[in-house]
């Protein structure tokens, strides 16, 4: 309900900008278009006039062929571009290997496919014919190689930028499982999912968006497992949205949500491969953004934020235990302080009388309502956290030290807040980390919750708990409802919600995820582990 | 379109609205403001005045609390507020001049009433307990040997506070089942079946030289809200037998040949009541079965044998049948159907009861109990024979 009224505010805002934003686009799109000219004069000129204040760039002219009666240019920035390689794959061949053919060997070097063919020792190119490619592939690091008399250009993807090497994410460290993270080298990202699936069902779809940033999207599944439906819908998605830069996935997933006024996450995302790959064979599609190590995953369901990969490495029993925990944590960690304020100033009767006792002998100095202390309080956490967070590390720890003795003890001894306040925030702020996944909208509802609970308590909270409750069945993430598989019940689903069954009884996939009439089944059936009593017998 | 939803909009903040204002839910109270009671006694005032004592929670003297290095009031932890008033209600409303807060009276755990105001009958001063939304039905109901206000200023050693102290003395009746506890709603109930006579445990006072203890002496009997006598311990579980409220308890045998007791402890106890009415006699079948335990003997000799066992159930259930006897003849002699003899009949034989109501009263002395009382050791605890010299088993 909030999420609608949210949406109807934001609609109404976004009509305006629109269709300025669209003209300038095609604008700035037109000029580049044009198709190359066959002078590698001309060419060079209109090239160094659109760069002429990059000083990174370098246009190197050169003459081969048997007689030196060819001419050729190289365009390379050399921020990107990897110039030993260069030397070695792109000049050397042209200057000196082509010497060794047999001069009565009459090559036409003014066609870039004859020089691309039998004289660069490179497999990673490509043909362009429009100024505008040409130029979107230097950008990219690409070398372009331009000949006199060819109205194409070679762009030559040579070497890798330098990226980070991968090592354990950071938000999503685990126990057991692989200790690779995702890096900001998209390339190396694939290369990971490809390793925990070497299937040949496996698409990885490119898409450039952001005008200016040119970055390069991937969505990543599995054919035969995914929904058609799914894709096309995220394709089409994906080519709305016209944007300037795409800096972060958090761009594009703010661009393709289901509900930009909701406060809960319609889209996942996660920086380790392991998972990544888990939910592909599960029939959904990843989306990789190359400069970031968060990749996202669509469709999302709820639940999905109380499950971790650990869950599935470890045996069930315990993690069925973590589970509850986890819903728990969840509960008190939105509830927590709405919940003590509910009962402490509206209903004093449903505290037993002992601790009602006790309460009151806490709060006997304060001279806030318990409102007002409970705001304070989660004002401070918040505080802290943020300023933890962002601080470095030795730092960091000094606020959590002095955040701790002011707040957690000296405000208590000076009389502002009631030490149960301080029990019942540093719970809730616990469990906050318990579902990272929803830490968001946890901290949204917490002080939704906590205001209904000061105006109307109990009801205040009922009220607040059925309009969130309406507002997540309603909520979808690509067509899959947001309470899949509790709202609409699905009892195969509901073996990895509550409870983590094992995993050979898990022997569907998630129906919702994959609206598949084929075959649902991810494993034969029987696979329950047993010892293999005619082995003994045969062995005897 | 946009007038549609605007309009949607409206209606939706106006439910929100209606919600919160209407449903009446609103009434905000912040812990500081309240004066926690935990006991209420009602004594006879001066010129027919209703003399009200609360129990107040005294946060600032109780301790505890972190805040002990400033103040450091040694005050007791509870405070007794008396004040005067023609009617309940009103004298609770004059206590706000002493305290400067409403008092907050859910936590109320026993309303105590005093001799006087028990003798002239509870139930004029029992309708504003009832009815006071903050209240608790399941308040228990007290009679105090003397005053009301007396009790509640005994300070009990181990707990803070005297009316939870008095609550737990009832709460835990089980242990010996000499009493039972009776909270507003069952005394109510009660009141208004018209034949049952209501019962409520009774507060004394012993005192010892400097400091004073509070101890359930027995139960009170009332008719039709009035007291007319008390049942004393044995008595009271004579009457809980036929209930079967019994829950634990002692029972103390001596053994035939005199030579000693064997002490059994009350396991497990039900008790059964069926009426039985021919031509105009009134009879009850009362059946009781015990488990018990051997929890202690006072002789050498080995009491866990066959015939000793029976001979131990033998007199164990009579003297049960004695307690029920005593009970039965106490309540004849005061004319209160403590039992619920009537509500019985009336249950099984509601054709006739309509004929017989009225005259209960004469009736009631004239009916026969006919008490089956069985009970069964079924067991003796850690020994299985007593510590005693070696020699003398031979």
């Amino acid at each position: 309900m909030l999420g609608y009224i949210f949406r109807k505010f934001l609609f109404n805002n976004s009509l305006k900008s629109k269709d300025k934003y669209m003209n300038e686009n095609t604008d700035t799109a037109g000029s580049n278009g044009d198709p190359l000219s066959s002078d590698l004069d001309k060419n060079l000129a209109v090239i160094k006039e659109i760069l002429r204040d990059s000083s990174d760039v370098t246009f190197h002219e050169f003459n081969f062929g048997h007689d030196r009666r060819f001419k050729g240019a190289l365009v390379f920035i050399n921020s990107l571009a990897d110039k030993e390689e260069i030397n070695k794959n792109i000049l050397q061949p042209l200057l000196y290997d082509s010497l060794m053919l047999h001069n009565t060997v009459d090559m036409d070097f003014t066609q870039i496919d004859t020089i691309s063919r039998n004289i660069l020792s490179v497999t990673d190119y490509l043909k362009v014919n429009l100024l505008s490619s040409l130029l979107d592939n230097l950008l990219a690091g690409s070398a372009i190689l331009l000949i006199h008399g060819s109205n194409e250009a070679l762009a030559v993807r040579l070497g890798k930028g330098k990226s980070r090497s991968i090592e354990e994410p950071g938000t999503e460290v685990v126990v057991r499982g692989p200790r690779e993270g995702f890096i900001e080298d998209v390339s190396v990202n694939i290369a990971l999912i490809r390793r925990k699936i070497k299937d040949t069902d496996l698409c990885v779809e490119r898409f450039v968006m952001g005008d200016k940033s040119k970055t390069d999207v991937y969505i990543v599944y599995i054919r035969s497992l995914v929904n058609p439906k799914l894709i096309e819908e995220i394709r089409r998605r994906l080519n709305r949205v016209k944007i300037e830069a795409i800096l972060e996935s958090g761009y594009i997933e703010q661009y393709i949500e289901d509900s930009p006024g909701s406060i809960f996450p319609t889209v996942s995302n996660c920086e380790k491969p392991d998972k990544v790959a888990a939910k592909i064979l599960e029939g959904r599609a990843a989306i990789l953004v190359d400069g970031t190590p968060f990749v996202l995953v669509v469709p999302m369901v709820f639940i999905e934020s109380f499950q971790s990969v650990e869950d599935y490495y470890a045996r069930p029993f315990f993690v069925s235990i973590i589970r509850i925990i986890r819903f728990l944590s969840y509960i008190i960690s939105t509830l927590g302080p709405a919940i003590y304020v509910a009962l402490t100033v509206f209903h004093q009767e449903l505290i037993p009388t002992q601790l009602l006792i006790s309460i009151a002998e806490g709060r006997e100095r304060v001279p806030f309502p318990a409102i007002l202390e409970a705001f304070l309080m989660l004002f401070a956490f918040d505080l802290l956290r943020e300023a933890g967070v962002r601080l470095p590390k030795p730092v960091g720890q000094t606020v959590g030290i002095v955040g701790a003795i002011v707040l957690g003890q000296a405000s208590v001894e000076a009389g502002l807040i009631s030490p149960i306040m301080v029990i019942v925030v540093s719970a809730t702020a616990i469990a906050s980390f318990a579902v990272p996944a929803q830490t968001d909208s946890g901290t949204v509802l917490r002080y939704i919750y906590l205001a209904l609970a000061g105006i109307a308590g109990g009801f205040g909270i009922i009220m607040g708990l059925l309009a969130t409750l309406l507002h997540l069945a309603s909520l979808r993430s690509f067509g899959t409802p947001y309470l899949w598989p509790v709202v609409p019940l699905n009892l195969a689903g509901l073996k990895d919600v509550f409870f983590r069954m094992p995993l050979w009884s898990m022997t569907k996939r998630p129906t919702a995820i994959t609206w598949d009439d084929g075959d649902p089944y991810n494993q034969g059936p029987g696979l329950m582990p047993s010892p293999n009593t005619q082995d003994n017998s045969d062995s005897q | 379109m946009r007038k549609k939803t605007c309009l949607s909009m409206v209606k939706l903040v106006l439910y929100f609205f209606m919600m919160l204002t209407l449903s009446g839910c609103l009434g905000a109270r912040e812990i500081n403001d309240l004066e926690i009671v935990i006991g209420m006694g009602v004594d006879k005032g001066e010129g027919g005045q209703i003399s009200l004592t609360a129990q107040i929670v005294n946060v600032s003297s109780s301790g505890g609390g972190p805040s002990s290095s400033g103040g450091g009031g040694e005050g007791k932890p509870f405070w007794n507020v008396s004040s005067k008033g023609d009617s309940i209600f009103e004298a609770v409303r004059q206590i706000t001049h002493m305290t400067g807060n409403r008092l907050f009276i859910s936590h109320n755990q026993a309303v105590i009433f005093g001799n006087d105001i028990a003798a002239e009958g509870l139930q004029k001063y029992l309708d504003f307990f009832l009815r006071a939304h903050e209240m608790r039905p399941t308040a228990l109901i007290l009679v105090a040997e003397d005053k009301a206000s007396d009790v509640m200023d005994a300070k009990p050693e181990t707990e803070k506070y005297p009316a939870l102290n008095i609550a737990k003395l009832v709460e835990t009746y089980g242990f010996t089942s000499h009493l039972y506890k009776v909270n507003m709603k069952d005394f109510a109930s009660s009141l208004m079946s018209g034949t049952t006579a209501q019962i409520a445990p009774l507060l004394s006072i012993v005192k010892e030289e400097e400091s004073e203890d509070i101890y359930v002496s027995g139960m009170v009997v009332f008719k039709d809200g009035k007291m007319v006598g008390k049942l004393n311990h044995d008595e009271a579980r004579g009457l809980l037998w036929v209930l079967g409220k019994v829950e634990s308890g002692v029972l103390d045998v001596s053994l035939p040949d005199g030579k000693g007791k064997a002490i059994l402890e009350i396991m497990k106890a039900k008790g059964q009541v069926t009426p039985v009415m021919e031509d105009d006699k009134i009879a009850f079948q009362i059946k009781i079965k015990a488990e018990t335990s051997l929890s202690e003997q006072t002789t050498t000799e080995n009491l866990a044998t066959n015939e000793m066992f029976e001979k131990i159930q033998e007199a164990s259930a009579e003297i049960i049948h004695q307690e029920i006897m005593a009970a039965f003849d106490k309540s004849k002699e005061f004319n209160a159907d403590i039992f619920g003899f009537g509500e019985m009949l009336h249950k099984k034989y509601s054709e006739q009861w309509k004929k017989i109501e009225k005259n209960w009263d004469e009736i009631y002395p004239t009916i026969q109990l006919n008490i089956n009382a069985e009970t069964k050791i079924i067991k003796t605890d850690l020994l299985k024979k007593p510590v005693s010299p070696k020699k003398e088993e031979k």
